[in-house]
């Protein structure tokens, strides 16, 4: 199996929650937009692989680092950054993966410039308060168990969603699949800045072969949507649970969303 | 032994923990056993992987699909019997069995899960040693995880 996508898929994951982690709008916002680049590169670099006869999985390795600064963070991500180029071979894709990480290198290099940029980090100190929401305790406990349940869930999906966009021929399928992988970008974002809110930002476990290598399409989908309606009544369920309008307005929001996923999952079938 | 065995009851500081990093979460490469529970509804599973030298359980690892009630037990069970023999892995299996009662019908099934992929592996060991060319042994749960909170 493929070291290199294995050192890519990590390298999204760390710039990712380093964007969750930081809340410097700016930053976050930057390394938000990287994390989509490495993506990306994630991608392309795992078509070519299957185009050389090769494959690739999803295994990893490395833990989510719990860093009590900005700067430990930026730094952090210009050695990982650093140390993915020794992987590299010579063709176009990788020479553009190089010239895209030098330019990220050089962005995180002049953040680290300048001292006002730093700052502690709170994403891990497990304080379970929601900004400055007053919420009572059983709705943080609903609130916590749903977004680690839900940001498992979306990055399962868009792990699985893409190693299926990257095997199929069906163009249908192909688009329904980029829907669904940025649909739950949008919700793995969504669902990780609030756990850092909340001090309990984690990665989400690693995913078992079992998981994506999908045998049964049709069975797969009416897996899928039965967890969408699953992922709907939890939505409901803290909608109705939590009593601050602004979060009840974004799950009902997400509901929706969901409700969306599944007509695009019928297309599948 | 095991007399105060563990199980997640609501939301503490320790079940954070389990839940932000699992505890033998994984898979181990060349075990000597491996063991599936597979909820064929749902399509949820648990594997578990064990390594043994003689009787005692050198390491441990499980991954799953399901939701975090199965993470939080796997990471406890998990916890709890690597290092020991498999005698006592077994006693310490049948002391949350007994706790089952006090869990939801969602957690009960869960941790069920849990306990049967354990038993899987261990069926699947015991196939290996004696020379079956079993890659992992499969158990079908009867109860899904789908089961109703209100039952």
């Amino acid at each position: 199996m493929n070291k290199l996508y294995q050192a890519k898929h990590e390298l999204w994951l760390d710039i990712l929650f380093a964007s969750f982690a930081i809340n410097d709008k700016q930053i976050k916002r930057d390394l938000y937009n990287f994390s989509t680049i490495e993506f990306r590169h994630m991608k392309w670099f795992g078509d070519k692989v299957l185009k050389d006869g090769d494959d690739y999985n999803y295994d990893r390795t490395k833990m989510l680092h719990k860093r009590e600064s900005v700067f430990d963070i930026l730094r952090y991500l210009i050695v990982e950054l650093k140390k993915i180029s020794a992987l590299y071979g010579e063709d176009i894709l990788n020479a553009r993966m190089i010239t895209d990480e030098d330019y990220m290198i050089h962005h995180i290099a002049a953040l680290l410039d300048n001292r006002a940029n730093d700052a502690q980090i709170t994403a891990f100190n497990m304080a379970r308060k929601y900004a400055d929401k007053n919420l009572p305790q059983e709705q943080i406990d609903a609130l916590t168990v749903f977004l680690f349940e839900e940001s498992y869930k979306e990055y399962e999906l868009i792990l699985v969603y893409a190693y299926m966009q990257a095997r199929t021929t069906n163009l249908t399928h192909f688009n329904v699949f980029q829907d669904l992988i940025d649909e739950s970008h949008f919700h793995l974002q969504s669902f990780g800045e609030m756990m850092a809110k909340m001090g309990i930002l984690a990665l989400p476990r690693e995913l078992h072969s079992m998981t994506y290598i999908v045998k049964d399409i049709e069975k797969f989908v009416i897996d899928g949507i039965a967890e969408e309606e699953g992922a709907k009544e939890m939505c409901k369920t803290l909608s109705d649970a939590i009593h601050d309008d602004e979060l009840k307005r974004f799950f009902d929001f997400v509901n929706y969303q969901e409700s969306y996923h599944i007509e695009l999952m019928k297309k599948l079938l | 032994m095991y007399e105060d065995v563990k199980m997640p009851e609501g939301m503490n500081p320790e079940v954070l923990e389990h839940l932000m990093a699992p505890k033998n979460y994984g898979k181990i490469e060349d075990p000597s056993g491996v063991g599936v529970a597979m909820d064929e509804q749902t399509g949820e599973y648990v594997i578990f992987y064990i390594q043994t030298d003689g009787e005692i359980i050198e390491d441990l690892k499980f991954a799953t699909n399901g939701c975090q009630d199965t993470v939080v037990v796997g990471s406890m069970f998990s916890a709890m019997v690597k290092g020991d023999n498999i005698q006592n892995g077994k006693k310490a299996l049948a002391k949350m069995e007994l706790k089952l009662g006090g869990l939801t019908p969602k957690q009960r099934v869960c941790t069920d899960m849990v306990l049967e992929a354990f038993v899987a592996s261990l069926i699947n060991r015991e196939h290996l040693l004696n020379g079956e060319n079993e890659e992992m042994h499969i158990i079908k749960m009867k109860e899904s995880c789908e089961v109703e909170e209100n039952e």
